[in-house]
């Protein structure tokens, strides 16, 4: 029992901060800050909306926030990330989508940077929902307005319906999209290309 | 498969929530709401309020806990704060502090 591995299952969510010195494994979401002295892997439908502190960072799912690996990331396919990312080894596979600045040189300072950045959550169990996305999370939300044509990357090809863009758009929070059925209406350029492709 | 696993090492500061069974070997401080089983093992810490349909303690649990179904309380456990379940189990050995309501 004592090197169980800690997993956060799909259906879990936690807000809030999370220091370790073991491996942990995402597959449902975390808000707020994590900080492990091993590695952070990032599963294929999972959401961190976090600053990231690691030793080695490895994205299949969706991260937003500022990443610092001590040693590597790794952005898989799958991957959807928005921050700025600072380690020495930075690997992105094809198909991977991501926007930010990438630093492979001072990763003290940008460590610094990150640790010194509180959790922007003071009480632990109020209002996880109401807290303020990060800053970056508001650009890529401007995607698409109904009746619109989309940003100039991606040429309405395809129409926007009301019912695909009306549905989610007024009830979800202008955030980076979480789970893949809230990407009709806010998604970035990069993530539309992808779903026409279904 | 147990779903989510906090390893003995993780310290968590905040706020859990899931839908799934949730099984804590390390520290969580804060609230810890789950819509199925908690269990809270031997050499972990739990600092919250919780709720869960059944909650197992082998470790210590401090903080009110609201278990919709079960709580149980095992031998070594060391548990301080209110207990709400219609059915609580106190093993021998155990240590406990705090109000019981069963709903009588």
């Amino acid at each position: 029992m004592a090197d169980k591995e800690t997993v956060i299952g799909p259906e879990t969510r936690i807000s809030g901060e999370v220091r370790g010195e073991e491996d942990l494994i995402v597959r449902g979401h975390i808000d707020g800050k994590v900080q492990l002295t091993q590695t952070l892997t990032v599963e294929k439908g999972a959401t961190v909306q976090a600053d990231v502190d690691v030793r080695h960072l490895l994205i299949a799912g969706t991260v937003v926030g500022t990443m610092v690996a001590s040693e590597s990331v790794k952005l898989a396919s799958t991957a959807r990330v928005v921050g700025d990312l600072a380690s020495p080894r930075v690997m992105m596979e094809a198909g991977a989508a991501y926007r930010g600045r990438v630093d492979m040189g001072d990763i003290a300072a940008a460590r610094a940077a990150v640790s010194s950045r509180a959790v922007q959550r003071p009480a632990a169990s109020e209002k996880s929902t109401t807290r303020p996305a990060p800053p970056r999370m508001a650009t890529p939300a401007k995607a698409v307005v109904v009746g619109k044509a989309a940003a100039p990357v991606a040429p309405a090809t395809r129409p926007v319906t009301p019912a695909v863009a009306g549905a989610p758009g007024p009830a979800s929070p202008p955030a980076f999209p979480r789970v893949a059925g809230a990407m009709g209406s806010m998604t970035p350029a990069w993530a539309k290309k992808k779903i026409r492709r279904r | 498969m147990a779903n989510t696993v906090i390893g003995s090492s993780i310290v968590i500061d905040g706020e859990i929530t899931g839908e799934e069974p949730l099984t804590i070997l390390g520290t969580v401080k804060g609230k810890i709401s789950v819509a199925q089983s908690l269990a809270v093992e031997a050499g972990a810490t739990v600092e919250a309020d919780v709720e869960a349909q059944t909650v197992t303690v082998s470790g210590r649990l401090t903080g009110n806990v609201v278990a919709r179904e079960r709580l149980e309380l095992k031998p070594e456990s060391k548990m301080v704060g209110d207990a709400k379940s219609p059915r609580i189990v106190i093993a021998d050995g155990a240590g406990f502090k705090g109000n019981v309501d069963m709903d009588v």
